[in-house]
């Protein structure tokens, strides 16, 4: 059987029913025999079925009639699933795949859609799968891809990594559609650092655009700001040439100039002078780049590895410094060859 | 044989030593390797280009018997070796006329003649009466010579501790094939091994022996009659490679437990494997795919890691200086090494005897051939309690197959791991702590000199008063219990008795141990002062203990290294 046959005869699950993992479900029913889909929820799980909408997330966006909505974790993975995909933030990650465990048999080919890192241990969470589940072929979909966008039915394109060539062959069968493009990459190091870390720079961005600055400044923050990503991410494994990919610079393109993303509005209104605790409870998800900001700020400071801007997000979110400080710290620090 | 005897101490059921298949490998023996030759052929007929193939195994193969020079015992097999190549370079040049696979043929019995070994029932029996026997009488004299009072039995009870998993391991030779994965120190772990697999009650295990080992005539006899097969890591072509690999993978599918050095050679630093070859390793896995597929019984293959720990390794020198030298790398092979002549190895047994040295032999947790841990049924175990089945793992689009990618990949990890298990199930003897400490204390001294320079201290340099390094040997010694605790590693049961008398007598105990056997101390103490005689020896023991993040360095802030990984001054982290 071809790899294209099998994965249209196949089963797979979602795990989270945000809006990415409702669009992800989406994806996949163009390419696969059926699709489950797991939510906390079991009313907005009764809602989607009947609805074939997902409202609270995704007004509006149209479900395939192959999707199934449940909120009973046994039900979506009973055996015959061959992939099972993860759309959960970082924090419910490690949770859920323990709930997870004993009901998967060990063929089913794991993807993560998750852009964060555990906080505690700094492992990704393509460590923290096989930490959990008896599974061993995992890997990870990233991307410049905001939710709300590919729903409109806009082109846009992702990476897909993993060390399994036959989970990259999975990978582009499953995802891909005339409208979405998957690359394939073997740096699955690279890519879960590159979509951790341009959380960071998201809120920086979104800080900055409050300030009503223009191009260069944010030309400046995107350039320096992918120069330090990258040294962390090398000093983490992570080959260079990923972050200059669209995991990468093409994710930091779309999160830094987009109010869709969380991150973002959380810098910007930070620059605003809200409180973080507000700002939280505002957002409808998690920005995975505040939990970010504080893991990486604390290991990069542990180890030595030069994070000016990581640092200065750090402090805003701390609310130690306000915008124009940290602006003011950054700009007047010593100049160094590029 | 009975329990205890002129054996070591053994806290595990010694069981009756059990036939296994290898008994029968010189009735199949032709039959196996005509197998070996075929498989190979069948991987490269129709791939890739078999001129371009043949035409490098010939350069390289030209370029080794340029470079290295054969010993005595060797002569024969280079003149073998001229002739086939002389034959194929005539050949090739009319490359439109050759049978193409009658020539890959050829080479490959060649390489069958090479590396294929032998096992004759009557020289392992021989063997196993000769080896206790032997080394009953090398106690008996050394211990006559040092007027023992204790008796034989009691004293060789205190050399070779074989500790660990060894009841789990006898019980999974009975479910499946073992492969057991040594770290690699000296050219005796071979002999070595061989006398603990025999000790564990288990049948004769076939063994990866690197060539040079069979340059010694007595020994290669034994060696090749045991089942040994050669591999020569001078041999670079793919022919040989993948020859050698399809050997491995035969004998594991026809159930031959073995045993191979996953790390290559002998560790050249002192610290233990970080890297691990994936080649060999990988046989593993495809034999066990192999054997499912055919739905065989007994089809799983166990990855068993085991650690050796001594206190003196009679080749030091040569490894460290190999390791220091920057161009180290094409001297891979040390070829005029200082311990594989008769003389040294009877020494070095001598000396284990006569003084009260002793060797930890650690037998690790089992791994499947993806790394899981397995149960004494051997079943592989995944997270969270849940049991992985391995033809779920090797099943791909709905079909168990052999996907070589999949493979390669699952391998990666399962080295992976092993490192990890190495790591953890290192015993750190008396003389590994005193050589850590003692040169962490003297990088403090130190703290800016890069490794070259702090290698080429004066003497005065590198000494110490005894009071401030028992100081710091006491901090290391807690920094250390603290991995004990969190199960990173284990201390032997010496150096736990020793240290709850003091941390003077665990160091004195160290210090006396500490590489007794080279001709220059590695450290000594005289009026209250400690230093050594030779930095390179002192580097060497004390990378035992690198890779746990203890190094002086660690503390300061800089990225922190992994396993093998150099610090920013270019000593091992």
């Amino acid at each position: 059987m071809t790899n294209s046959d099998f994965w249209r005869n196949s089963k797979v699950a979602v795990i989270g029913g945000g809006s990415w993992g409702t669009v992800l479900a989406n994806l996949l029913s163009e390419n696969c025999l059926e699709v489950r889909l797991w939510l906390r929820d079991s009313e907005l799980a009764r809602a989607i079925n009947a609805t074939k909408t997902n409202e609270r997330y995704l007004p509006g966006y149209r479900l395939s009639h192959k999707i199934s909505a449940y909120s009973e974790i046994s039900r979506v993975l009973d055996g015959d699933v061959n992939a099972v995909v993860l759309a959960l933030p970082s924090s419910a990650c490690r949770h859920e795949a323990r709930n997870m465990a004993a009901l998967l048999g060990g063929h089913e080919f794991i993807f993560h859609a998750t852009k964060g890192v555990e906080a505690d241990t700094l492992k990704r969470m393509s460590e923290v799968l096989s930490e959990e589940l008896p599974c061993r072929r995992i890997g990870v979909i990233s991307g410049p891809n905001l939710a709300q966008e590919i729903a409109r039915g806009e082109p846009a394109a992702t990476v897909v990594a993993s060390g399994f060539d036959e989970v990259l062959d999975a990978g582009q069968a499953l995802f891909g559609s005339a409208l979405f493009r998957i690359y394939r990459s073997c740096d699955m190091i690279g890519v879960e650092w590159a979509g951790t870390l341009k959380n960071i720079l998201a809120i920086a961005s979104g800080a900055l655009d409050a300030m009503k600055f223009g191009w260069n400044s944010r030309a400046m923050l995107i350039t320096r700001g992918l120069a330090e990503i990258v040294r962390f991410g090398v000093a983490m494994g992570a080959k260079e040439g990923t972050f200059l990919g669209l995991a990468g610079l093409g994710d930091m393109l779309a999160t830094c100039g987009s109010p869709l993303s969380r991150n973002y509005r959380v810098g910007m209104r930070m620059a605003k002078g809200d409180r973080l605790s507000d700002i939280i409870k505002d957002l409808g998800g998690t920005a995975e780049g505040i939990m970010t900001t504080r893991t990486v700020w604390r290991y990069s400071k542990a180890r030595g590895i030069s994070m000016p801007i990581t640092e200065s997000v750090f402090q805003l979110l701390e609310e130690n410094v306000s915008v124009k400080e940290a602006i003011q710290i950054l700009m007047t620090r010593p100049s160094g060859s590029e | 044989m009975p329990p205890g005897g002129s054996h070591p101490v053994i806290r595990f059921e010694r069981l009756p030593v059990t036939d296994g298949p290898l008994l029968r490998f010189e009735k199949n023996r032709n039959a196996m390797l005509s197998d070996v030759v075929e498989r190979t052929v069948h991987d490269f007929i129709g791939g890739s280009n078999i001129d371009l193939l043949i035409g490098e195994a010939l350069y390289s193969e030209r370029f080794r018997m340029k470079r290295v020079k054969p010993g005595f015992f060797m002569r024969n097999r280079r003149k073998l070796d001229e002739q086939l190549w002389g034959y194929v370079q005539g050949l090739i040049r009319n490359t439109g006329e050759i049978d193409r696979k009658a020539l890959l043929d050829r080479i490959l019995w060649h390489y069958a003649g090479e590396v294929g070994g032998h096992f004759n029932p009557r020289i392992y029996r021989f063997a196993c009466s000769a080896v206790p026997w032997g080394f009953s009488w090398l106690l008996n004299a050394a211990s006559v010579r040092r007027f023992l009072p204790w008796g034989m039995t009691q004293s060789l009870q205190s050399r070779l501790n074989i500790v660990g998993e060894v009841p789990l391991l006898q019980k999974l030779a009975g479910h499946g094939t073992i492969l057991l994965v040594p770290t690699h120190q000296s050219n005796i772990d071979s002999v070595l091994i061989g006398y603990v697999i025999y000790l564990m009650s288990l049948p004769p295990f076939a063994y990866g022996a690197g060539l040079n080992l069979f340059s010694n005539p007595a020994l290669s006899f034994f060696m090749s009659n045991l089942g040994a097969y050669t591999v020569d890591r001078q041999k670079t072509n793919a022919l040989y490679k993948q020859f050698l690999k399809n050997y491995s993978t035969k004998i594991l599918m026809d159930g031959i437990h073995s045993v191979f050095f996953p790390g290559g050679g002998r560790s050249r630093s002192g610290a233990i494997e970080s890297r691990i070859k994936l080649g060999l390793l990988g046989t593993g896995i495809e034999a066990q795919t192999e054997n499912l597929i055919k739905d065989k019984e007994k089809a799983r293959v166990f990855i068993v890691p085991m650690v050796t720990s001594y206190h003196f390794v009679l080749e030091a020198s040569s490894l460290i200086e190999d390791h220091l030298a920057e161009a180290g790398k094409h001297r891979y092979i040390i070829t005029d090494d200082e311990s594989w002549q008769p003389r040294k190895v009877l020494s070095f047994f001598w000396k284990l005897f006569s003084s009260q040295s002793s060797i930890t032999v650690r037998i690790g947790k089992p791994l499947d051939v993806f790394g899981n841990f397995v149960d004494e049924e051997g079943r592989s175990q995944g997270p969270n309690g849940t049991v992985v089945d391995p033809v779920h793992w090797l099943t791909t689009c709905g079909e168990l197959r052999k996907e070589s990618q999949r493979d390669q990949e699952y391998t990666r990890i399962l080295a992976a791991k092993l490192v990890q298990r190495f790591y953890r199930e290192n015993t750190v003897l008396s003389s590994h702590l005193v050589a850590f400490s003692f040169f962490e204390a003297l990088r403090k001294k130190y703290p800016d000199l890069d490794l070259y320079r702090f290698l080429r201290l004066s003497l005065e340099q590198r000494s110490l008063p005894y009071a401030e390094f028992l100081k710091s040997a006491g901090q290391y010694y807690d920094q250390v219990s603290v991995l004990v605790d969190r199960g990173e590693l284990y201390l032997s049961e010496d150096l736990r008795r020793l240290a709850k008398l003091s941390t003077d007598t665990w160091v004195q105990d160290g210090i006396r141990q500490l590489g007794c056997l080279h001709e220059a101390r590695v450290i000594r103490v005289a009026d209250g002062t400690l230093w050594t005689e030779d930095m390179n020896l002192l580097y060497y023991y004390r990378n035992r203990l690198s890779g746990y993040g203890l190094s002086f360095h660690a503390g300061r802030g800089w990225t922190r290294k992994g396993p093998g990984q150099n610090d920013e001054l270019g000593f091992l982290a």
